[in-house]
């Protein structure tokens, strides 16, 4: 809508979004992937980002990209893989188009969408999907 | 009464009951915080929330639906979203645990949610797998 300046192509990235992730760590967490003693307990960094913190950073990416019509056509589908993030670490989410299809309401680009930490390692593939 | 415990004992088709959220200010506010959400036009000019906010809900509802399950791990996670949540409504939130399975020996549950407005208007449809820890 307004903000997509131009027609983007097949092999071209949508604009990527750099977050440093943070959460409050509440030692009483009910979920206990979200408490420091849990995960280093099994050799993890520390308390691990929220799912929905972490698809929030992809969905405001994609948000920027596609605005409003994100609100009616966005489709997205996400595994969470590696190590997750904790406190501190950078991410950056990205997309990638991968085809386009004429609907009967648009066109509507396919993307690869990943998210990325400090190190390179992906935390975060799938796809998405929206009416342009 | 059942031998079957915690995992085990969860029958597919368990309905996960059904949340209700205001999408007031403060609420909506404390999310941009959560997630640094930096695309204001949407909240100060469009006054609606941002994408997503009513996905946290879904753990919750699922803590309060197992509680045997210590531990919930996303493994994959779908959307789609079909209407803007606007700022000052509610929204309600409804799930159920539409499969199970063991891989690998992890224990995933597959949880569809719906998010529907006051007129029971569809907003948005998600399916999520976690890994159910004991």
């Amino acid at each position: 809508m307004e903000r997509v300046a131009r027609t983007i192509r097949v092999g071209e990235e949508i604009p990527s979004l750099t977050k440093t992730a943070f959460m409050p760590i509440d030692p009483e967490a009910r979920n206990v992937i979200h408490t420091d003693d849990y995960t280093r307990r099994f050799g993890g960094r520390g308390a691990l980002i929220g799912g929905s913190t972490l698809l929030s950073y992809v969905l405001e990416m994609l948000y920027n990209y596609f605005d409003q019509s994100w609100l009616y056509h966005g489709k997205i589908s996400v595994s969470f893989i590696g190590g997750g993030a904790i406190n501190g670490d950078v991410l950056t989410a990205h997309g990638l188009v991968t085809s386009v299809e004429p609907e009967e309401a648009g066109t509507r680009l396919n993307l690869d969408i990943w998210m990325e930490n400090q190190t390179g390692a992906k935390i975060v593939v799938g796809d998405a999907s929206c009416i342009q | 009464m059942s031998a079957k415990s915690g995992f085990e004992a969860i029958p597919v088709g368990l309905d996960m009951g059904t949340v209700e959220m205001t999408l007031d200010e403060d609420t909506v506010n404390d999310r941009l915080e959560l997630v640094q959400w930096e695309a204001r036009e949407l909240v100060d000019k469009l006054h609606l929330a941002p994408p997503g906010i009513g996905i946290v809900q879904h753990a919750v509802m699922k803590f309060i639906k197992l509680p045997d399950m210590k531990a919930s791990i996303w493994a994959r996670s779908e959307h789609e979203f079909l209407k803007p949540m606007k700022i000052g409504s509610k929204i309600f939130i409804r799930g159920k645990i539409v499969d199970k399975y063991v891989k690998r020996g992890r224990k995933y549950l597959v949880t569809d949610f719906e998010t529907v407005d006051e007129a029971g208007e569809v907003l948005l449809r998600s399916r999520e797998t976690s890994v159910y820890v004991e």
